[in-house]
This record gives structure tokens, sequence and C-alpha cells, in this order.
């Protein structure tokens, strides 16, 4: 079949990137909303159920090879530091001790991300690797860490990034005379005029908002299991982007990208902070390449806590103006956000102040500040979690600055088309329809009833508020995306894709849309991923674009194995291809409905012979923007005695287009939704300022939520097909639940109390400091 | 972790025998482990020798008397007394306090006696640092991150007492029988557990060649009303920002005994007894409760990240006197 190279924009995480991709073939019709499913749109268990919660599931902490060692980090124990000395000859002869890195003996171990030693002679944050053992046992690793001699000479160093920022600041790297990220910063976009805006308007409000780090704490840590053979380097990944983490290792090694192989079967979470191999993974490689066997190197808590990346704080400082009758007039934003020692860009923070509300004068400033702390790293929906809280808190004071109702507000500023690109049309945009379903399912309207503020009374110590706020993302993916169908020789099916499933039920879903078009049962579809050496290249598992990417690839390879398969059948039973149609795996004469026989009748006499169809995403729409929208109403109760805030509900109103499988998405949106109510109201990475030190790089001082912190979660989903987007009608699902959260939580709480929040998160301390004396 | 020898003993005093050998290297007792294993995976404890109580099944289980009193073997874990329906009626305070400590998993192994002896919480300790109470000369905390320390000063330490537990049993009058090399002792949990000196940097009086044998709540306690209540930072699985632990004996309306322990507020639990004494002989009210609240924060001296917790345990107490009495707060 002729091949064709087409150029096609991807979104990823705010992202526009322009991508040349080798099609074949062609895609069939997209999936209207009338589209007579039967697999797809079920509540489908997950198909790999049982061996995740029977613990037969594989994930590279687990996996264990004949002699395999184990690797453990010496790290900095200074915020910043030269490396001296390191006289590693105590450690080198104790038991089991097999290689010992330092910066001295292994200069050429490169991160080839950044181009830069991970092993190097300048430490930059509390946390970063000195050097790293490898012995027989992992403890016979972490006794050795002791015994190596390090000297270190202190440097002076900064975690404040306000304090980062001054022009006598301290460097965060001796060799950089700037703690600003990189060149291309500050990056300012503008249109219309801010100042007029602010100046032409009838009621102003002026914000400053500050958002926590927040670590990602996914269950399984990052790292790998590491083995080369000699010719080929096997390497099980902890990862969410198979095909980047091989790119990575063969970079780093001097390999060909055909001599790495990367598994990754299950993954313990990523959230956005797996895009390639990691430092762990690129050292189990190096190591093993240089011992020849097996190194496992999997960070221990708290080593993922200090140097696995996370969300960055950002201090954002809104000026909103707006027009008497509430049309917004200018919006102003000048956000900072706190990168750590190697952080070189800054996350799409200031999004949502360009596109969420109809705006003419719209002015932004990105300010990316290194410091010395452990880098960033993407986490779901970077920049616009702590942009949306930010923004939606101001534009509640707005609201109220005009005496509006902050509902009311949005729906008079809502923005119909894409402002970003010249008012290009949203393929789709139900978000006024998101926030009539959720006012209604929250009960927006009694929101200020007193019985329901105040449960106890005016006098009593709890508050009751109600408070909501938008969602915009992405989430269309997008090509390159390739899957391969195979009916094997009893008449089940294999669909081969490089994709990942993070956890998200990725094989669950594209096992739905193969046997949907295979017309076969869905517990005769096998769903193969997460291996390079499949050789059917699938992009990372991020950016909300598993689906709306791997699953159109899947349809069409499917499709194209169903043709081949009746061609076959046609060949047996002498009857025209358009005469016969498949049903639950049988094959069936169209008119008189004869039964032919189970496919594998047919594919058995092939003697052994499968046959297989390509499938491959094609390119985008360049007319329309595709977008999920969504809006989250949440009620809370504070008790202003003791500065708890609880949750009492969650509503969530999402359009993402066709779902594939509820009972995933609703997990989607329950995780989103939790790790977002952890974001509003605990989790935070605190930092001691004297001693450039993370506190809580545990789970014990890092809280997130536990089972009796979540409230009643009401999901909805209003979207149907989008047939702009992709043949299946699908956007993403991933990210979107997590971006309005602690907007909305925030707007309650302030609601609640009657009083402004300025930060996250709202732990008792600071709802106490902010009620002030009673 | 480092290596270790693992022995098991069948009683007090054999583990007293064990203790007191002449070999190198230090020995620790361990019961549940829930506190020494997580303290010697970070380094922070390295016996040579774990003594292990747990065979020693005579210390555990509730033994109780008529009259009231009660004696719970030091081995009793956590989860044994909170499934027990007799006491959850008895002696809700200390059901209370266990429902609201750690997690399930860690209560069906954490035992009354090793909760009385746990070791701080504070995260400059546990980071590894060398504070003064890992035996150095400063405590970064003082000038540190101390959202979570002590806001009564006690010494050259500001860590918080991290146990639900004993708020509860001092609240109790509860004692405990220690056995020693010569013999039993019985001391007041409120006496065994003290802030740390500069000799003994530990959060309670315990010799090195002591074991904790039971607990002992009198007959008196028995009958009094209490209630034990706790802020954290999220519903679960937290040490307290601040705790309270209530105890009155009312004759009608009137307080004829009275006892306000609070938790994570000081180097140990903090009997706030000139509020105790407000409220001796009077009738509760709104306004009493109040008043003897701000009396239980008198000498408060609060750190740079923790004056909340002045409000937050003075609201705390406030609360359960109140609740304690059968007055919705």
């Amino acid at each position: 079949m002729p091949v064709r190279i087409a150029t096609t924009h991807l979104e990823f995480e705010g992202q526009v990137y322009e991508q040349r991709v080798v099609l074949e073939g062609d895609e069939p019709p997209v999936w209207g909303p009338d589209a007579e499913l039967s697999v797809v749109g079920t509540a489908a268990p997950r198909v790999d159920g049982r061996e995740r919660v029977s613990g037969a599931a594989v994930y590279s902490h687990d996996v264990r090879l004949p002699g395999q060692l184990f690797a453990v980090g010496l790290r900095s124990p200074h915020a910043h530091a030269r490396v001296v000395s390191v006289d590693v000859s105590r450690a080198e002869t104790m038991p089991g001790i097999r290689l010992i890195l330092t910066r001295f003996s292994d200069p050429n171990l490169i991160d080839p991300a950044r181009k830069r030693a991970i092993l190097g002679e300048e430490l930059l944050f509390h946390g970063m690797e000195a050097a790293v053992v490898v012995a027989g046992t992992r403890e016979q690793a972490h006794d050795a860490l002791s015994a190596i001699d390090v000297t270190y000479e202190p440097l002076p160093f900064v975690v404040d990034p306000a304090v980062a920022l001054r022009p006598d600041a301290t460097h965060v790297e001796t060799a950089r005379t700037s703690n600003i990220a990189s060149e291309d910063y500050p990056r300012t976009y503008e249109r219309g005029d801010v100042e007029a805006g602010l100046r032409d308007a009838g009621a102003m409000v002026e914000v400053r908002f500050e958002t926590p780090a927040a670590l990602h704490n996914s269950m399984e840590t990052h790292g790998a299991v590491a083995s080369w053979d000699g010719r080929t380097m096997t390497v099980y990944s902890s990862t969410q982007d198979i095909y980047g983490a091989r790119g990575q290792i063969a970079s780093a090694l001097g390999l060909q990208q055909n001599q790495v192989r990367v598994i990754k079967q299950y993954v313990g979470g990523g959230f956005g902070s797996k895009f390639g191999a990691h430092h762990a993974g690129l050292i189990a490689a190096y190591a093993s390449k240089q011992l020849g066997r097996p190194v496992h190197y999997l960070l221990s808590r708290e080593e993922e806590n200090l140097a696995a990346g996370h969300r960055p704080a950002s201090i954002q400082t809104y000026r909103l103006g707006a027009t008497s009758d509430g049309a917004l007039t200018a919006l102003d934003l000048r956000a900072i956000s706190n990168t750590g020692a190697l952080g070189s860009w800054m996350s799409a923070v200031s999004l949502a102040a360009k596109e969420l509300y109809l705006c003419p004068n719209v002015r932004t400033i990105d300010l990316p500040v290194r410091t010395n702390l452990g880098t960033q790293s993407a986490f779901r929906a970077p920049g616009v979690v702590e942009a949306t809280a930010a923004l939606e808190v101001a534009v509640d004071e707005l609201a109220q600055a005009l005496g509006m109702d902050p509902l009311e507000f949005r729906v008079k500023n809502h923005a119909p088309n894409n402002q970003l690109m010249d008012g290009r049309p949203y393929s789709t945009k139900t978000l006024l329809q998101a926030y009539a379903t959720g006012a209604e399912r929250i009960g927006w309207a009694t929101r200020d009833d007193e019985a329901r503020r105040f449960p106890r009374g005016r006098d009593g110590y709890l508050r009751r508020g109600v408070g909501m706020a938008s969602q915009i993302w992405g989430g269309d993916g997008g090509p390159p995306a390739q899957a391969i169908a195979k009916l094997l020789p009893d008449g089940t099916a294999v669909i081969l894709t490089g994709t990942q499933d993070i956890g998200t039920g990725t094989r669950t879903v594209l096992a739905q849309i193969a046997a949907e078009e295979l017309h076969i049962p869905l517990a005769h579809v096998r769903v193969e991923l997460g291996d390079t050496e499949y050789g059917v290249f699938s992009p990372a598992s991020g950016g909300s674009m598993t689906l709306a990417s791997v699953g159109p690839a899947v349809r069409m390879a499917a499709v194209r194995l169903r043709g081949e398969l009746l061609e076959i059948v046609s060949h047996f039973t002498e009857a025209p291809v358009d005469a016969l149609e498949v049903r639950e795996g049988r094959v069936y004469a169209r008119e008189t409905g004869r039964d032919f026989g189970a496919i594998g009748e047919f594919l058995g006499q092939l003697d052994g012979h499968e046959i297989s169809a390509k499938g491959m995403r094609g390119p985008n729409a360049e007319d329309v923007t595709n977008r999920t929208f969504g809006a989250q109403f949440a009620e809370v109760e504070v008790d202003i005695g003791t500065g708890q805030v609880r949750a009492r509900k969650i509503v969530a109103v999402h359009d993402c287009g066709r779902v594939v499988n509820p009972l995933t998405l609703s997990s989607q949106m329950e995780g989103g939704i939790i790790q977002g109510l952890g974001f509003a109201l605990m989790e935070r990475r605190i930092v001691d300022e004297r001693l450039g030190r993370v506190m809580n790089a545990n789970l014990e001082g890092y809280k997130i939520p536990t089972i009796r912190d979540i409230p009643e979660i009401d999901v909805v989903m209003i979207g149907e097909a989008n047939t702009r987007a992709n043949t299946l009608g699908s956007l993403g699902a991933g990210e979107p639940p997590i971006i309005p959260t602690a907007g909305a939580i925030a707007n309650a709480v302030a609601h609640a109390l009657g009083k402004p929040v300025r930060r996250l998160p709202m732990t008792p301390d600071y709802i106490l400091d902010l009620l002030g004396e009673p | 972790m480092r290596a270790f020898e693992h022995i098991s003993t069948a009683s007090a005093e054999e583990a007293i025998e064990r203790l007191t050998e002449n070999e190198s290297g230090e020995a620790r007792l361990i019961a549940g482990g829930t506190d020494l294993l997580t303290l010697m995976k970070a380094d922070l404890a390295a016996p040579a020798r774990l003594i292990d109580l747990k065979p020693a099944s005579h210390l555990r289980g509730v033994k109780g008397h008529p009259g009231g009193s009660l004696q719970l073997g030091a081995l009793t874990t956590l989860a044994e007394i909170e499934r027990d329906a007799t006491l959850a009626s008895m002696y809700p305070i200390l059901i209370q306090a266990i429902r609201d400590a750690a997690t399930p998993q860690l209560r069906a192994m954490a035992t009354m006696g090793g909760n009385l002896l746990q070791q701080y919480r504070c995260w400059y300790y546990r980071d590894g640092l060398r504070c003064w109470l890992a035996g150095g000369d400063e405590c970064f905390a003082r000038t540190g991150q101390n959202q979570y320390h002590a806001i009564f000063q006690q010494g050259p330490c500001v860590a918080a007492h991290p146990s639900d537990l004993a708020p509860a049993l001092i609240a109790l009058d509860a004692t405990t029988t220690i056995q020693g090399q010569t013999g039993e002792r019985e001391t007041l949990v409120e006496d065994l557990l003290a802030a740390p000196a500069e000799s003994r940097r530990v959060p309670h009086i315990l010799g090195q060649h002591e074991v904790i044998t039971r607990i002992n709540i009198p007959a008196s306690s028995a009958t009094a009303r209490g209630i034990y209540l706790k802020a954290m930072d999220r519903q679960a699985w937290s040490f307290a920002l601040a705790s309270v632990a209530a105890r009155l004996t009312l004759e009608g309306n009137v307080v004829r005994a009275a006892r306000l322990v609070l938790g994570g507020v000081a180097n140990t639990p903090w009997r706030a007894h000139e509020a105790e004494a407000a409220l001796m002989g009077q009738a509760i009210t709104s306004e009493l409760a109040t008043q003897a609240a701000t009396l239980a924060m008198q000498g408060a001296a609060s750190l740079a990240f923790n004056g909340y917790k002045v409000r937050l345990a003075r609201e705390l107490t406030r609360r359960a006197i109140l609740l304690t009495a059968g007055v919705e707060p």
C-alpha cells in the first residue's frame, strides 16, 4: 500500500508541535453520535483487573533476573555544594560491592535530555546524586553509602524564587549568571491594550495567589531494571513513554535505538513525571553495560520525593477589570514558577488567562525561576491546575466587587471561540451546559440560604460554602500512533501497540474498540503494549492523548482486518464478501442468517498462518480547535474553631466527547478530583530555607488524601461524539478532572468564610491565620 | 537498616536478663516494632541485638476486676483494645484515642507499652540531622519549620509528644507496672513520660534494663465521663496537630474531679492543672468552659509557625469540657 507523509499539529501539555507523520491507507468514517455500538460505551471491567489486584502484574520493582545486582544512590545532603573529592576505598572492599560510580570515575554518564553529566562536580540541590553503589543486595549497597567519604565544599544557595529573582541573588549554579530558567524568559503574551482595559474598567481586583510545590507520589517510584547481553540493552523502565526512554538510553550509551528494548507492562502511576528513562534508568543501564549483569535501580520514596520531579510552586499576580455590567475589559497576569535547579521551561500557567474567558485585552508574563531544589516535571495538566485555582479565585472576587453572581459573571464572559488562534471555532463547546448542569446538581440557587451556610446557627462554629471553577484543556492527541491487529488460528485477536497503560485502563478501552470492529467478544481480544520490540510506535501516555491517538489506530487496524477475514471466509464459503457478516465471533449470511460457523473454523484452516492488518492515526483537522471543557462545583464545611476544611460534595461536569468505557472514565474523574482535593487542602512540599532541605520527602509529612477525606463525588459527562476530533469521537479524560477542583474548593471556602483565600493548601494553620483572633 | 541478632524471649525477666548480658553493641527491646523499625530503617537506631518480647504471651491481654479497675498487658495491641466492647462503654476516652491513632494496619501491630515509649516524629531528627535530640547541640526546629512542634517549652528540644494514647491514659490516672532487675515498681504514666534531658535524650524515664509489663487503670476512672478530641490536617493517619483528653466526675452539673490533658503541644502530654482547678466545684457553663480553656493555654510560648496551635488547642479544650458535661459546644 502506498505511503504518504503528512504535516499535522499536535498540542501537548499546552504547547503546539508540528509533526511529520507517515500515513498509509484511509481511516474508517467517524463514529457519529448515532453510531450503533455494542462494546464501545459499555462499562466493561478492566481486562487486567485480576492481575492488578492479585499481585500477578509485574512492575519494574518486581523484576528479578538471574545474576541481578542492586543500585542505591548517595545523595547530596547540601542544597548547593562542590564535590571536592570522593574516597571509595573503604566502601569498595565491603561485602557484595560490585561498582561505585562517582564524578571522577564516570564523567561520561550523561543525561541526554539536559546534555550534562549525571554525577557532576556541582551539586545543585538536597537529594541530587553524588555517587551510586551497585552491590549484590540492596542492603549491601545501602551499608556502603556511609563508607563513601565525600568531601563537599558547601556553596551559598537560594530556595525562595522571589529571592532568586533579585539582581544580587545567589547563583543557583555557579556557571549561570541568571537564575531565570532560560534565555527564552521572561516571556510576554499580549493582545489588545491591558492598561487601557484596566483604565476603562468599572471594577477591578488585584489578587496575589500562591500555590505549593506538589509531589506526584506515584505508587511506583522511578527507575528501571536494565540488562545488557552484549548486543541488546533490555530495560524494564518505570516510564509512561517507552519510546522516549529508548531514545534517551540509546543516546546516553552511544547505542542505536534498535539496540535498546524498553518494556513496561504495568505502570504504577506517572502523572506526567515519567516521560523518558529518568536518571535512575540511565544509571541502571550504564552500570549493566559496565558489569554485564542486570542492575535494578528503583528509587526509595525519599529519593523519589527529593529528585523525581514535582508540580512547581507558583506565585501568580492577577489584575482583572470589568465594565460595571460585568464584561471583562482586562486580564493581566505575572506568573512566577519555581522550576527547581535544572528547570528550563515554564508550564502553561498563563493558558487559562489567555483562553478561558472572553477578553479583548490580555497580557501574561511567564517568569520561571531556578532555585536550589529538585527540578520540576510535568504533573497532570501542568501549569493549568495552579493557574485555574488562582484565576478562578480572582474571577469570583471580581464578580463580588461588581455585586454579580460568580456563575452569571462566567456566563456573561463565555468565550465562543479560540482567542489564541484568531477566533478559530471550537469543534464543540458545552461549557455553558456544564455550568447549568453543575449549578442544578450542587444547589447553586440556595447557596446563600442561612440554614445552609450556618448549620449550627450564626453563633456555631461551622460554616458551609459553595464554589465552582471552570476547566479548559486539550486532549485531542494526534499522529503518529500505530496499531497492528491480528487474528489467531483459534479466532481470538491480538492487538499490538507501543503505548503504555499507566493505570488509566488503556488495555481495556483498546480491547473494546477492537472487539467492536472485529465483531468478536471482548474476552477474545488481548491487547499487548508497553514493549518497543513490537515495532508499533505509539506516543507517550501523557497530555490526555492516549485514547484519542492510539484508539483510532486500533480501530482502523481492526476494520481492515475484518475486511481480510471476510475475504478468507468468502473463499471457503464461496459466498460474496458483502453477503457475509460477523456477529459475536461467528460468520453468518447477511440475508438468510445462515450460520457458517465460528471464525476460528476458517482461520484454523490456514495451517497456522495468521492474518494481520495495520492501522494509523490520521492527521488532526486544521480548521477547528478541539478542547475538553467542564466545570466543577464544591460544597465545603469549615470549622472556624479548628481551621479544618472538609469537602462535602464535588459535582464534576465534563465533556470529553464519546465515552468508550464509563467505568474507567469515572475512575479517571474520581482520581483527578481526589488529587485536586489534596492540592487544595493538604499537599505541600515543605522546605527549611535556612538549611535548604526538604523536610517532608515522605508519606508521613507530605499528606495525600485518605479515604476519609474524600467527599461524595457526582460525575456527569455531557458530551457526545466529537466528529471533528478523530474517528472515535473521543477526547482524553486524564487531565481535565484535576484542573478545576482546587479552584472550586477555594471559592467554596471563601464563600463559607466571607474572606478571600490567597494560597493553597488551605490547611488548618492557614485558615486560622486567615480568620484572625475571634 | 543494619544487620542485627534477633532473640526471642518468653518473659520480662528473661528479657531483662538478655538486656543486661555483657555483649558488645546495643540491645533494644522490640514488641510491635512500629516505631523501632522506622528508626532502624533511617539508621537512627542500629542495635546489635533485638530482644523480642512478643512470645511473652502472658504480657498480652486485658484483665478486668470487680469494681472496674483494669490491667492491660503491655503487649496488648491497640487493635485488641479497640475491639473490646466492654472497654468502649467504660473507657470511651481510651477507645476514641485509639481509633484516631495511626492506621488499622499499624494498630494491629502496635502495642500499648510501645506506644508510651515511642520516639518523637520531629522531621529534623527523623531526617538524620545531628540535632540536640540526636546527641548534637542545636535544635533545628526551634528556628526552622516548626508548625508541628511544641507550644509549651520544656527544654532544649521542641518536639511534640506524638501519642494519642498517652493523654488518654493520663486523664484516666493510669499507671504502668515496670519490671526491673530487682523487682517491680508502679509509676504514673504522667511521670513515666518526661521531657528529654541532657543525659537522657528520650521522652521517658524508663531505665535501660527495665520493661513495662502492664498498664493499670484505677476503678475510680471508670465511672467518670470522658472524651478525646484530636485535630489533624486530614481525617486519618496523622499525628495530632493538637488533641485533648478530658475526664470529669460530675455530681449533677457540678464538677468534683477534672482531668484535662493535651497532646501534640509539648515534649510530654500536657496536663492543664490551672484549668482543672478552675472547674472544680463549679457547674459547667459555656463561659466556664471558655475560661478554663483560656487558662489551659497559660504559659504557651509558640514558635514562628505554630501560633495557630494555641487557638486550636484552646478550642479543643473548650469543646471537650462542654461535650463531657453533655453540653453542645
